[in-house]
């Protein structure tokens, strides 16, 4: 089955959620609202989804939505950053070796440095997969991935899912490392496009393809799920996900 | 809230808690161990922001974002630009956040206030107002002249609008024959 990566991403993400777990993502993050959505219509039709800024969230005002993240209740967070790092940092202000003088400067983190350490899993995603992107080390902390020793911290990163593969995030080491690979991609692939040590000694497997059934759905129910949330994530909608014929 | 400081979860490790002065790192004092981030209380004396609606008493309707309403009870004086003023606005009635007007000491009526920027669920921001200024904001010359032409050689609101907020904005289309 043909799909794009936008769809590719969506697929991959819907299936880190749990069902009866709330789930959130930020605003302007049409792919993880759409792997949300995606999630509750498949195998997880009890998560509580809270999509910032549309018309999938129970509050009015992102007030709530923080305090129920620091309370411990927040199950999973889909977070993107300009730069990652293979230590599990991302950085949403700055690009440049002198922070005093940035060389381009980006909104902020908004609330990502607080829900990195309050949600209790928070799967990373990237829609570019660059050495550019994938960074040794970010130019900027936005949210950091270790936890010094007696530090109060409620929830980890788990993940890092690109367009061209999946990382998981060893605590104990406190580094990313490669897991699955998605067709047609080779390991040789991911070495050059990625900008830190992969943690990988042999063959990689890899990542289940989506299914027909998972991009049947995402084309139907999610994509007019996606035309009411808001008018940006309709205009997104409308752009990306392939309308589904009807049999 | 009206503490002094104020623990948060995470921050830790940020290059952000770096430059912050207002933000330190101290012990659960029930533990004596477990480590935060403490805050200390921002308390500005002037607030200004812009809002969707707003009545004569000074209750405000504005969007999503609940920052408004924790700066306006966090400031000593707080000034809101409205697009619309009403006679009476409930909490009932407003969109988002709700700011009582308790909090608020001055209203003004500014239709197309937040411009360059937008005002969710009435306009998005000027992309190309945007970019100029972004562009203009690389050096302090070419800043000062932006300022110049935008802020200080601008009579007063009205003439902002005129001048800068596009006119398919300000003008929605006529009915054929109007």
């Amino acid at each position: 089955m043909e799909y794009n990566e936008s769809e590719l991403l969506a697929v991959l993400l819907s299936r880190e959620v749990r069902d009866g777990e709330v789930s959130a993502c930020g605003a302007h993050s049409q792919i993880p609202a759409a792997g949300l959505l995606l999630a509750q219509a498949l195998h997880a039709p009890n998560a509580e989804l809270i999509i910032l800024n549309t018309a999938f969230t129970p509050f009015r005002t992102s007030k709530p939505f923080h305090f129920l993240a620091q309370r411990g209740d927040l199950g999973l967070f889909f977070v993107s950053g300009v730069q990652i790092d293979r230590y599990g940092n991302y950085n949403l202000h700055q690009l440049g070796p002198d922070p005093d003088h940035p060389k381009v400067r980006f909104p902020g983190g908004y609330g990502g440095g607080l829900i990195y350490y309050a949600a209790r899993r928070t799967v990373v995603f990237r829609t570019e997969h660059t050495r550019r992107s994938l960074v040794e080390k970010v130019d900027y902390i936005s949210a950091a991935g270790a936890t010094p020793p007696d530090v109060l911290r409620l929830g980890n990163p788990t993940k890092l899912v690109t367009p061209k593969a999946c990382f998981s995030f060893d605590r104990q080491a406190g580094v990313l490392r490669l897991d699955t690979i998605h067709s047609p991609w080779t390991l040789a692939d991911i070495r050059e496009n990625t900008g830190f040590d992969l943690g990988v000694g042999g063959p990689v497997p890899v990542t289940p393809a989506p299914s027909a059934e998972e991009l049947r759905v995402l084309r139907s129910a999610v994509r007019e799920k996606m035309l009411i949330a808001s008018p940006a994530y309709a205009a997104w909608a409308r752009g990306t996900l392939v309308e589904e014929q009807s049999a | 809230m009206g503490v002094p400081y104020i623990p948060v979860v995470g921050l830790m490790g940020t290059d952000l808690l770096k430059r912050r002065d207002d933000m330190v790192v101290a012990a659960d004092p029930f533990d004596g161990k477990t480590l935060s981030v403490v805050a200390r209380a921002l308390r500005p004396d002037v607030a200004v922001f812009h809002a969707q609606k707003a009545d004569r008493q000074g209750n405000v309707s504005c969007g999503y974002d609940a920052e408004a309403l924790i700066l306006a009870e966090a400031s000593r004086r707080v000034i809101v630009t409205a697009e619309t003023i009403v006679d009476r606005l409930t909490e009932k009635e407003a969109t988002g956040a709700f700011i009582p007007g308790m909090h608020v000491h001055a209203v003004v009526h500014a239709r197309f206030g937040a411009h360059p920027g937008g005002c969710t669920g009435l306009y998005g921001p000027d992309k190309a107002h945007m970019a100029r200024y972004v562009a203009a904001a690389q050096d302090d010359a070419a800043f000062a002249e932006y300022l110049q032409v935008h802020v200080f050689d601008v009579k007063d609101h009205d003439e902002y609008v005129e001048r800068f907020v596009p006119r398919e904005w300000r003008e929605p289309a006529r009915a054929v024959g109007g």
